[in-house]
């Protein structure tokens, strides 16, 4: 009756969700090019409005410190209303985060237009800089 | 149906000082169309739990289940045993579902998900209103189909109260004025003299203040 989930452990300091449709470039490219901080792990998606929120907050529990949500733009997502079901998610996921402590801008969704590499970038790099403004801040 | 929502995580979390084996375990009722206690709220309630635990650098271990439903005896059967597992079962069910697990399963642990709010309908995706107190003395011919009792914040039976202004209520200003809606839905049916006649003295014994209720039907006993 009762289902167990096998977790790994997984040790990247922020987690990217990718629309599929998002990234145009390989993420092994952004990362060997130093575009975006070292300890970064992208999943791409076929789209982000099948991320739940059980997979942000596991991310969290698997030792990420921030994570962040990149889908289409609300009004050109391939699936129509995708990227609007994940920002949802996203919403309801940082106010679970606040309720366990965590500061909800851990968690990011960004909007990037279709095939553009550079919003991601920028996510990448934000949320570094968040994240060491907090820690400094601790 | 009956409307519920996850109590906060740092209550859930105090709840489980000490629990090293929960089962998180849904209903497939009325808590899953509400989206508070059906599979997929087990599942972030899971992983929120988890991930709690981990901040505090506790371990648990969790499984994650969910019955078609929690208030009749035979779905809960098989909690009896697979229940002893754990050192605690997290009802994701309304109180009714709690209520019977703590009433059947003996040597079982069970401890509440949701808060369970009341009965209502579903305005739309994610909102929910408060239709029926189930006061058990049903007056909806009287009104027009809308109930004072749940809907009338004074839960008056000759509504409306000097207080109503333009139509809403002064408790909740935002809240429409059922006994206002009453007036013009009879006014709309040609039955306004009804209101003319004064609605005796409700008997609240009815509504549970005279203890559990419990309903019998000799026809359907085994």
């Amino acid at each position: 009756m009762a289902t167990k989930k096998s977790r790994k452990k997984a040790n990247a300091e922020i987690v990217g969700f990718c629309c599929n449709y998002t990234v145009s470039v390989e993420p092994s490219v952004l990362k060997e090019r130093g575009l975006v901080p070292e300890n970064i792990e992208f999943k791409r998606l076929p789209c982000t409005g099948r991320l739940e929120v059980p997979a942000i907050l596991d991310a969290f529990a698997e030792g990420a410190k921030a994570v962040f949500v990149a889908g289409c733009k609300i009004d050109e997502c391939h699936n129509l209303s995708g990227s609007k079901r994940a920002a949802k998610r996203v919403q309801y996921a940082r106010k679970i985060l606040e309720e366990l402590g965590l500061e909800p801008e851990r968690l990011e969704m960004v909007f990037v237009p279709r095939g553009e590499s550079e919003p991601i970038v920028e996510a990448a790099r934000e949320l570094k800089m968040r994240l060491s403004t907090m820690e400094g801040q601790s | 149906m009956i409307i519920a929502e996850r109590k906060p995580m740092n209550e859930i979390l105090g709840m489980l000082d000490g629990v090293k084996k929960l089962l998180v375990l849904g209903c497939r009722g009325c808590v899953a169309v509400c989206s508070a206690g059906g599979d997929k709220e087990v599942e972030i309630m899971a992983s929120a739990i988890r991930l709690g635990k981990k901040l505090s650098n506790e371990s648990i271990e969790i499984d994650a289940s969910t019955y078609i439903r929690q208030c009749d005896p035979e779905y809960i059967e098989p909690l009896k045993e697979e229940g002893k597992k754990y050192d605690a079962v997290l009802s994701m069910a309304c109180g009714v579902g709690v209520n019977f697990i703590a009433d059947l399963c003996q040597g079982i642990k069970v401890l509440p998900g949701v808060n369970t709010t009341f009965y209502g309908a579903n305005l739309s995706s994610g909102e929910w209103k408060e239709m029926c107190a189930g006061c058990g003395s049903c007056v909806l011919h009287l009104t027009g189909g809308l109930c004072p009792v749940a809907r009338c914040a004074k839960r008056l039976s000759n509504g409306p109260c000097g207080g109503s202004q333009g139509g809403r209520c002064e408790i909740h200003p935002e809240t429409p004025c059922v006994w206002h809606f009453i007036h013009e839905r009879l006014q709309e049916q040609g039955e306004a003299d009804r209101l003319k006649e004064i609605m005796p003295i409700r008997d609240w014994s009815t509504a549970g203040d005279a203890g559990p209720r419990r309903r019998v039907r000799e026809d359907l006993l085994p």
